[in-house]
C-alpha cells in the first residue's frame, strides 16, 4: 500500500460551518490514504478479524475465569474454569511495591486533638467479656536469650516510655479514623527483649476473641520487623487518653499506621519472632500479606 | 499504483485511521474497564461513600442497596428477587460480601490498565494521532452545534426526515476531540487518586493533593461514573454511524474519504 500521491489534490470536503474551523498549534497532518485493490483490502480485513476475534474469545475466556465462582455462577457460567494464579500473583506483586514504598524513615502523617474521629470497631464477632484483663500476659517467644517472656501490664507502663500519637486507621474496606493512641514504641520492646538474630518478622497472636457464635476465633497477623521498628509503630495502652476497652484492644494492641488496619491487632497475647514469613489470619482469607499503604 | 495496469479491478480508496497499538490499547481497555468498574463497585459496597442514617427495619446505610430495593419493588419481573438490597450489587460488580477477590481483580487490572495507557500513548506518538486529539480554540462552539445535532436526531427520526450532519475538516469533530482528549486524562487521574487510596500513607502528599484520602476516594468514584457516562453515549454513536467506523477500530483504517464526509461518531 503507497501512500496516494494526488491526496493533495484532493478537494478537502465543504465544511457547512467554515466559520468553526481552526487548526490549533499542531496541526492534525492530512489523511494518509492508500489505494489498494479490492482482493487486499479483503484480505486485509479477514485478516484484522481473525486477530481481533482470537484475542477477543481469549481475553473474554482469561477475564471469565478470574471471576470467583459464586459470580459465574450467577453468570449461569458454572462450567467455567475458575483460576486464581493471575490474582494471587498480582497481589503478589503489589505487595513488593507496597515494601518497595516503605521507608523507615518517611513519617506516617499525624494530627491534631481537633481532627480526631469516631473509632469503629468493625470486628463483627463478640466482644470478649474483660474478665481476661486481670490475668493478662504478653509472652514473647523467639529471643536472643533462648527463653521465653512473660510480662504483665503493669511492667509494661512501668519499664517503657509512653508515646502519644494521633494517627489515621485505614481500614481495607475504605473507611478511616483519625485516633489518638498512647503506648510504647515497639522497637523500644524489640531493644528491651531483642529477638534471635536471624528474625525478620513478628508473628502476634490474640486468643480472646470470640466468633459470632461465641466461640473462640483467635486472631494472628505477621509483621515484618522493619515495619515493626518504625518509630510510629505502638503497642497501645491507651486511646483518647483512657486506657484500652475491651472493644479496642485491652489492655495492648498493635498501632501499625504505615499497614492496613486489620494488620493493627487487639488484645496481644502473644508475639514470636521468627525467620520466615509466618501465616496471617486474612491472608488466609485471599487478602494480601504485606498490607503495606 | 493500481491504476497502472488496465485490467485490474477497481481501486479501494483506505484512510489510515488508528495506529495498531491504539486499536490495541483501546479493546483491552474494554475488559480492564470492565474488571475495574465491577470490582471497584464490589469494593464501594465494603464501606459506600454515601450514606445515610441505618433504616430501622434492616439497618441500611447504603443508598445503591435502596435503589436496588426500589427497583424490586416497582420493575416488574423484578418482584420475587431474593435479597432486593444486594440487586445492583449483584447485577454490577462481582457481587456483595467479595471483598478479598475484588480487590486482587482491582489491582490486577489497574496494573494492566497503567501499563495499557503507556501503549495508548506510544500508539498516538508512533502514529502521530495525537494532533488529531489536542482541543482547538473553536471546539467549545463546535461541540454545541454536533451536540444540538445529536439531540435532534431522535426527533428527525421519529419525522423519518434526514438530516444532513454538521462537517468538519479533521479527522474527529469538535465533541469527538473533546471526548478523546479528555478520556484519557481523567484515566490518569482515575490512576493517581487511585494510588493516593492505595497507599494514603507513603503517598499521603498525593491523597492530600485531592484533598485527603476521603476526598480522593469520591474522586475515583466520579472518574468511574465519568467513564460510564463517556461509554454509554460512545458505543450508542459508534455503532449508529456504522460498520465503517466499528471496522476501522479493528483494521485501522477506513474507506470513507474526505470528500465523502468523515466519521463523525463514537
Amino acid at each position: 500500500m503507497s501512500p496516494d500521491e494526488n491526496s493533495a489534490q484532493l478537494k478537502p470536503a465543504e465544511a457547512s460551518t467554515p466559520a468553526l474551523e481552526s487548526p490549533g498549534l499542531f496541526p492534525e497532518r492530512g489523511p494518509q490514504i492508500s489505494k489498494v485493490t479490492p482482493e487486499v483490502a479483503r484480505r486485509s480485513t479477514r485478516r484484522a478479524f481473525l486477530a481481533f476475534g482470537t484475542s477477543a474469545v481469549a481475553g473474554l475466556g482469561v477475564a471469565a475465569s478470574q471471576l470467583p465462582p459464586s459470580t459465574l455462577e450467577r453468570l449461569g457460567l458454572t462450567f467455567w474454569p475458575h483460576n486464581q494464579w493471575l490474582l494471587n500473583n498480582a497481589l503478589r506483586f503489589d505487595d513488593y511495591v507496597a515494601e518497595f514504598l516503605y521507608s523507615p524513615n518517611r513519617l506516617m502523617p499525624t494530627y491534631t486533638k481537633s481532627q480526631i474521629t469516631a473509632l469503629r470497631n468493625n470486628y463483627n464477632g463478640v466482644t470478649p467479656d474483660s474478665g481476661y484483663i486481670p490475668m493478662w500476659r504478653l509472652t514473647l517467644d523467639g529471643l536472643s536469650s533462648g527463653l521465653a517472656a512473660s510480662l504483665d501490664i503493669r511492667t509494661f507502663l512501668a519499664r517503657f516510655q509512653i508515646h502519644d500519637q494521633i494517627t489515621r486507621l485505614v481500614c481495607v474496606e475504605g473507611w478511616s479514623a483519625i485516633a489518638w493512641w498512647s503506648g510504647l514504641k515497639f522497637a523500644d520492646l524489640l531493644q528491651a527483649y531483642p529477638p534471635v538474630p536471624q528474625a525478620k518478622w513478628a508473628f502476634i497472636e490474640s486468643s480472646v476473641n470470640l466468633d459470632p457464635n461465641g466461640k473462640p476465633d483467635p486472631y494472628y497477623v505477621s509483621i515484618d520487623l522493619l515495619s515493626a521498628r518504625h518509630p510510629q509503630t505502638l503497642l497501645a495502652t491507651h486511646h483518647n487518653g483512657q486506657p484500652l476497652t475491651v472493644e479496642h484492644g485491652a489492655p495492648l494492641r498493635l498501632i501499625a499506621p504505615m499497614k492496613l488496619g486489620l494488620k493493627n491487632i487487639k488484645a496481644i497475647t502473644r508475639i514470636t519472632y521468627v525467620k520466615d514469613e509466618p501465616k496471617d489470619y486474612w491472608a488466609k482469607r485471599d487478602y494480601s500479606r504485606y498490607d503495606g499503604i | 499504483m493500481c491504476g497502472v495496469i488496465v485490467s485490474t479491478p477497481p481501486c479501494v480508496r483506505l484512510v489510515r485511521k488508528h495506529h495498531l497499538l491504539v486499536r490495541v490499547s483501546h479493546w483491552l481497555n474494554v475488559l480492564l474497564l470492565a474488571g475495574l468498574i465491577v470490582s471497584g463497585i464490589s469494593i464501594y459496597w465494603a464501606s459506600p461513600i454515601y450514606q445515610h442514617g441505618p433504616d430501622p427495619p434492616t439497618g441500611n446505610a447504603d443508598y445503591f442497596a435502596d435503589a436496588g430495593v426500589w427497583l424490586c419493588a416497582h420493575v416488574p419481573g423484578l418482584h420475587g428477587y431474593a435479597s432486593p438490597p444486594d440487586w445492583l450489587y449483584n447485577h454490577f460488580s462481582l457481587g456483595p460480601y467479595m471483598l478479598a477477590p475484588a480487590i486482587s481483580l482491582h489491582w490486577f487490572s489497574a496494573y494492566l490498565f497503567m501499563l495499557n495507557g503507556l501503549v495508548y500513548v506510544a500508539g498516538l506518538c508512533l502514529g502521530g494521532e495525537w494532533r488529531s486529539l489536542l482541543p482547538r480554540a473553536s471546539d467549545g462552539r463546535g461541540a454545541l452545534v454536533m451536540v444540538k445535532y445529536y439531540l435532534g436526531a431522535p426527533f428527525a427520526l421519529l419525522r423519518c426526515r434526514k438530516r444532513v450532519p454538521p462537517r468538519f475538516n479533521s479527522k474527529y469533530n469538535p465533541l469527538q476531540r473533546l471526548a478523546y482528549f479528555s478520556i484519557p486524562i481523567a484515566g490518569f487521574l482515575s490512576v493517581v487518586t487511585g494510588w493516593a487510596i492505595h497507599k494514603p500513607m507513603q503517598l499521603s502528599w498525593l491523597a492530600a493533593l485531592f484533598g485527603g484520602f476521603d476526598k480522593a476516594r469520591v474522586w475515583h468514584f466520579w472518574l468511574m461514573c465519568l467513564f460510564i457516562t463517556f461509554v454509554v453515549p460512545h458505543v450508542i454513536l459508534v455503532f449508529s454511524d456504522g460498520w465503517d467506523t466499528v471496522r476501522s477500530m479493528i483494521t485501522g483504517w477506513s474507506t470513507r474519504s474526505e470528500s465523502e464526509g468523515q466519521s463523525h461518531e463514537p
